[in-house]
Parts: C-alpha cells; structure tokens; sequence
C-alpha cells in the first residue's frame, strides 16, 4: 500500500522542520517530500492532505501491554494494534508480567511476539527481581538485551537502601531508573486523592505526599550515586513537579512524565465513585492540574505517557474500593492532547510533538525518528482541528476501562506508518 | 415529580439527597404511623411489593429495624446475608443484584462494607435502593432517626447545638448526621482525637472541640459515636485509657449539666466512650431512638414505594 499525502504539514521538531510539503511513502520508504510535485506511480493513493500533519511517529514510555500473563486484559497484539489506532509508532511495555520482566528469557518472547508489528515495542525491566524490592534484577545483561530503562512500575521501591543500591549498580552502564512514587505506608487501601472529598465519600485518601516523599528521596539518592538518570513516572502533584524543577535546575538528570488523565480531570468527578476514574497515582486537585499544565509549558515535563493500563469488565464492574487501578490510554491520548494543551491555547504542535515524540525516544536513548526522502517512514498523520466524539466501541484495544467515552474531542489520529505498515485510524 | 407527598428523589443514597421538606414529610409520615400503630395491627403500604434486605456486611438492628418496618407495612420480604449467600463462592455483587432483580424484586435496603456501593447499584437497576449504610460512607436512616428523636425532644432543630463525638473518620453515621443536622439548620461541632479526625479533612469547616469536657459545656446535644477496637490494633490510638480520658463521657460530666441530651447509635462499648451509669440517665436517649428506627423506616419504605 503505497500513499501520496498531497499538500501536508510536516512537522519535525528536532531538524526545525514546519513546512508544506507532497509526501510520498513507497514500500515504507519516504519516496518524497519537498514542496514539488512527485511522479507517483499507479499504485499509489492520492490523499488529500490540506488539513492533515505529519510528525514523526509518536511514542509512548509507558504502556501496560499485560504480556505474558494477563492475556485476558490485553496482549501484545491488541495493545499495539490500540497503539497504532491511537497514532502511536513506538512504546514501552511495563514489566508488572506474570513472570515479570526480570530476566532476559520474557525479554526474549516479547521480543518474538513483537515481530512484524506497525508499533515497536520497547521494553521496560523490573529495578527488583519479582518487584519484591529485595534483590536487584540483572540490570546489566537486561540491558544487553535491549530494555530501554528499569522500573518496578505499579509500586515503589520501598526501601531507601534498595534504591541506592540500583542507582550505583546501574552507574556502570549509566541506565535510567524509573519510579512509580508511591510512599505505600501512607497509601495503603486508598481509593482516591486524599481531600475533604475523599473523607465526605468515606474513601482512603492518598495524599500529594506520598508521592513527594519518594521523589524527593530518589533525587536525593540519584545525586549521591553521582548524578544518576532519574524518571519520575506519571507524576501528579504540584510539590511533585516543584522538587523535579528545583533539581533540573541544579543540573542533575531528573525527567518526568504526565498523562493526560492528569492534565485532564481532577478529583471532583469522584462523587460518581466511577470506577474507570481510578487510577494511581489517583486524579488530583485543580491546583495540582493547573500546576501539570504549567509544568508543562516550561519544560520541568519531558513528555507525555499514558500509563495505558487495561483492566476486563468484570474487574471494573465491581465496589469501587474493591476496583483495581488504572485505565487505558493510547487510543484518546493525542485527541486529549490537542483538546486540553493546543486547542486550549497553552501548547503549540511543535511542542506537542515534542512531548509526544521527540522527547520520550531522546530521554530513552532511541534513536531519533527523521522525515526526509529516502529513510524509512515512521510518521504519525493526524487531524488537528477535527472534532470527535470518542466511542469506545470503535477502541481495537481488549479491554475498554476508559472514563473518556462520550467525550467530544477536537483532534484525532489518522494514520500510523511504521515498519512497512500503515493503520488508518478506526475511531 | 416533587409535589406535597412525594420525596424528590426516587431512592435514598445519602443524607444530601434530602430537602428541609423531605425531611419533614418522612417526620410526619412517621408520626403518623408511631400514632396509629397498634399491636398486632398491620398497614398495607407496601402490599405486594417485595423488599431485598440485602445485607453485605452483618448488621443486627439496622436489619431488625428494617425487618420489622417491612412486615408492619404488609411488604414481601428476602433477606440476605453475605456469609451465607453465593458472595462467599466469588459472585459479583453485579451478580448477585441481577439474581435478585430476575425474581422481581422491587426495593433493596442495602448495607455493604464498601463505600459507594448504593450508588453503584442505584445505576444498575431499575428498582428503588434505600441505603442503609455502605462503608465509611452514609447512614442516612440513621441521621433521620437521630434528628427525629431530637425534634421530638425539642420541637425543633434549628439552633439545636449538636457536638458529635468520637471516631468522626470511621463513621458514616457522623456523615450523614452532619449533613443533615445541617440542612434541617443545627450548629455541629465535632469532638475527636488528631488521628481520628485529621484537622485537614473537616469539608464542613466544623468548629472542633478539643475535648469532652469544652463539647458538654457547649452543647445541647451530645452525639456519642461508637469506638471499634481496631483503632487501637491500626495504632490510631495509644489506649483506650487514654481515649476514655479525653474524649470517653463521664457520669459526672452529666451530673454537671442535666439538661444535657445523649445520644448513640449502637451498639455502646460501656467503658470507653460512654460510663455505664449514663444509660439509666433520663436525658439519655439511647433506646428512644431504637424505637424511633423502626417509624422512621416505615415512613421511608412508605415513601419511596410509591417510586416502584
């Protein structure tokens, strides 16, 4: 399937690219791409592209593809079958598995099962073996393998000693180690953020602190370690975002993602006790989601992740307190993106394409993604101005635990291109 | 759909889903039923409709209470108890309502361990759901009952100083009572321990008196909430001893103000927040409300079944 996008707004941030171009892709390669016409041959779709833009494929950091185990959920196929439908060209699987990513054989068979898909897959090691916090996983041959960075995502390394331990053993090889900040002896059994809310709701709050707590700690041991690459994962709250800014500002390594569940909502919807409205970290107040958009604008945020965590029905359907954590995200992730940030007025594209693109591969090592002639396309085409109404029916992810059905967006995913395949978005 | 006689919403979830009128009809429909209740003698409000006493978590006499209120009104009614029902083989509680709503059923009274549950039920059927307590939540039949006994014993409520006291973070009989004390235009003030009311989490702006002693000079009410051994397991607090000290009500505190009112919504743990002398107390109004509870859910199962 060959595709000629006539009239298109190419952006790519890292060149200083924001031009109209005719674009040509032929057998996954970037035939053309400048302003003049092209000889296209017969095989080829003309696409009228007046309203449409270009950017290299979009990546996503953080994503729960629940492979191997929790099949039920989601598996490799149907999460990066959501990912493409969603615009996304690259993600990074998390490594909460049954067996969990801690060893090189998982790595292996993701690997396998991710071959000859649109959307790379990208894969994320446990810090701990088992994410039990005790032992340290092997950081190093993991690495050999191909895992882009460490997390035991879905709790915290609890312990200071643990963590210290990851930051020096991974020095050698200068590996990031990401955290999910969760200081658990002040969280557990809760179902909200913690507010007057949460107590007129009769829910356990977690409280802003418990995730400032952890940040706070590991950029503290990331520095003693030597300046040690530091991820804070999905961060949430405005104390949160003060202490990664105050640490870039000191010159030390610290980065951090937010999901658009988190610049989008707050905890005020949670009279609904709703169950695809919990997640965590939990949604936050307005103040944190103002100070999100903020942080956003000025760089303390280096990208966009969704923390697209799907969950079946019957798991959700369920007494709130009993409802697991956590929703899906790839699929309404740009729409959102260009609603709340762009069309909103705080963002430009080409800084969205920063957050959504430029930045995550950068922060991970991976190589940058080009759009010129005769490279290989990996490009995301989407609509900026077009209005949707999401319908989750349409969604090609298995599981549908999603608070954003209904919602009328403006922007939406057209077309993921990468590795010789092309996705026209289903939404 | 709101008019004289009518309740203005179709279920009861919470004490917020009450107006002053609600309230005052639930009152007057109450009164009505205390006044022309005779034994033996049935009312057939709720012939032909069957009542799901469906109680999740264990519960004597909010269940009896309601048992009761049901039978007297000539209702059909199941009951249901979690240690014996299909709950303990892993159904769903979405299950378990569709069981319970394919045999025609047309109110549930529901008491669950969780938070929110009413509400999620409430959006899962088509029968009308009377909450009667869900977690850490709401007890609205209880803050009726309470605010009953205390406009019975007043003739008002307005200006009535009510402090609650005790475990206000644990309980959802403080929710709902506050919410409603103040609809109905009481003066609330709490009374509790750090750790039991974290300062930060008092939504109504209350005032918050530091400890017994401040609360019985204050009020004309004391709404004396019961104190689950847990919290001294979950290290809340340091002992009982201590509890009982600051925040437990002594029989000379009451000999100190007679007039002072007592309330408790059961069961008591004589010893730790209340002194067993208090009980014989005449301005202690501990068993009115029991007796109350049955005329209040009456009124309410009346009410609402006119929503089926």
């Amino acid at each position: 399937m060959n595709h000629f996008f006539k009239n298109i707004r190419v952006i790519e941030p890292a060149a200083g690219i924001d031009a109209k171009v005719n674009l040509w892709v032929k057998d996954g390669i970037i035939m053309h791409c400048s302003a003049e016409e092209a000889n296209i041959d017969s095989s080829t779709q003309i696409i009228n592209a007046d309203n449409l833009v270009a950017a290299p494929g979009l990546f996503d950091m953080h994503v729960h593809l629940r492979e191997p185990g929790e099949e039920y959920k989601e598996s490799i196929k149907t999460g990066t079958d959501a990912a493409a439908n969603g615009g996304f060209t690259g993600v990074v699987c998390m490594p909460n598995t049954s067996p969990c990513i801690d060893d090189v054989t998982v790595v292996e068979y993701i690997k396998e099962k991710s071959k000859g898909l649109l959307t790379d897959v990208k894969i994320a090691a446990a810090i701990t073996q088992k994410r039990e916090g005790k032992l340290i996983s092997p950081m190093l041959e993991l690495n050999d393998a191909g895992v882009v960075y460490f997390t035991d995502d879905g709790s915290a390394v609890e312990a200071s000693e643990m963590m210290r331990r990851a930051f020096d053993y991974s020095s050698t090889h200068d590996l990031m180690i990401a955290q999910h900040c969760e200081d658990h002896s002040l969280t557990k059994g809760f179902a909200m953020n913690e507010t007057v809310l949460s107590y007129k709701l009769g829910l356990k709050g977690y409280p802003n602190v418990a995730e400032e707590i952890i940040v706070d700690r590991d950029i503290r041991l990331s520095k003693l370690s030597g300046n040690r690459r530091y991820h804070v994962s999905h961060i949430s709250t405005k104390g949160a975002l003060e202490l990664v800014k105050s640490a870039k500002d000191s010159g030390l390594r610290v980065s951090c993602e937010v999901t658009p569940h988190h610049f989008t909502l707050t905890d005020e919807l949670m009279v609904t006790y709703n169950t695809d409205l919990k997640m965590n970290p939990p949604l936050r107040a307005n103040d944190d989601r103002d100070a999100i958009i903020e942080a956003l604008k000025n760089g303390t945020i280096d990208c966009i992740a969704t923390d697209h965590a799907p969950h079946a029905l019957h798991e959700k359907e369920v007494e709130f307190e009993k409802a697991p954590c956590g929703i899906i995200g790839l699929e309404t992730s740009l729409g959102l993106t260009l609603t709340n940030l762009y069309h909103a007025g705080h963002l430009s594209l080409v800084e969205i394409i920063k957050l959504m693109s430029v930045n995550p591969r950068r922060l991970l090592n991976i190589p940058e993604v080009k759009i010129e002639k005769g490279i290989n396309a990996n490009l995301t085409i989407f609509a900026p101005d077009e209005e949707w109404i999401v319908n989750k029916s349409n969604f090609k992810g298995l599981s549908k635990n999603t608070p954003f059905d209904g919602y009328k967006l403006k922007g939406k995913p057209k077309y993921a291109i990468n590795n010789n395949l092309i996705h026209e978005s289903y939404l | 759909m709101n008019n004289d006689n009518t309740l203005s919403k179709p279920y009861l979830l919470g004490a917020d889903d009450l107006t002053p009128q609600d309230v005052k009809l639930i009152f007057d429909k109450a009164q009505f039923f205390m006044d022309n209740f005779k034994r033996g003698e049935k009312f057939s409000d709720l012939k032909g409709i069957t009542v799901a006493l469906a109680f999740f978590e264990p519960s004597t006499r909010t269940k009896l209470s309601f048992e009761l209120a049901a039978k007297r009104l000539s209702a059909d009614s199941i009951s249901f108890a979690s240690s014996s029902s299909s709950l303990t083989k892993g159904e769903s509680l979405i299950d378990t309502l569709r069981t319970i709503e394919a045999m025609n059923v047309q109110m549930y009274v529901v008491r669950h361990v969780n938070s929110g549950v009413p509400l999620f039920l409430q959006t899962n059927t088509n029968g009308v759901i009377l909450n009667a307590g869900d977690g850490k939540h709401e007890h609205p039949t209880q803050a009726l009952l309470d605010a009953f006994t205390l406009y019975k014993h007043f003739g008002k409520l307005q200006g009535l100083k009510v402090c609650i006291a005790g475990d206000i973070l644990h309980s959802r009989v403080a929710r709902s009572n506050i919410t409603l004390l103040r609809t109905m235009g009481a003066d609330v003030a709490l009374c509790s321990p750090g750790t039991l009311l974290p300062r930060h989490l008092n939504i109504w702006d209350l005032p918050i008196l530091e400890n017994i002693d401040a609360a019985v000079e204050w009020a004309d009410v004391l709404l004396v909430l019961r104190l689950q051994r847990e919290r001294m397991e979950s290290g809340l607090l340091p002992s009982i001893r201590e509890f009982s000290k600051f925040y437990g009500v002594s029989f000379e505190q009451f000999s100190r103000k007679p007039e002072l009112v007592l309330m408790h919504p059961g069961p008591v743990n004589y010893g730790v927040e209340l002194d067993y002398r208090v009980s014989s107390y005449p301005n202690c109004l501990i068993q009115t409300q029991v007796t109350h509870g049955v005329f209040i859910r009456m009124a309410l199962l009346s009410l609402l079944s006119k929503f089926v």
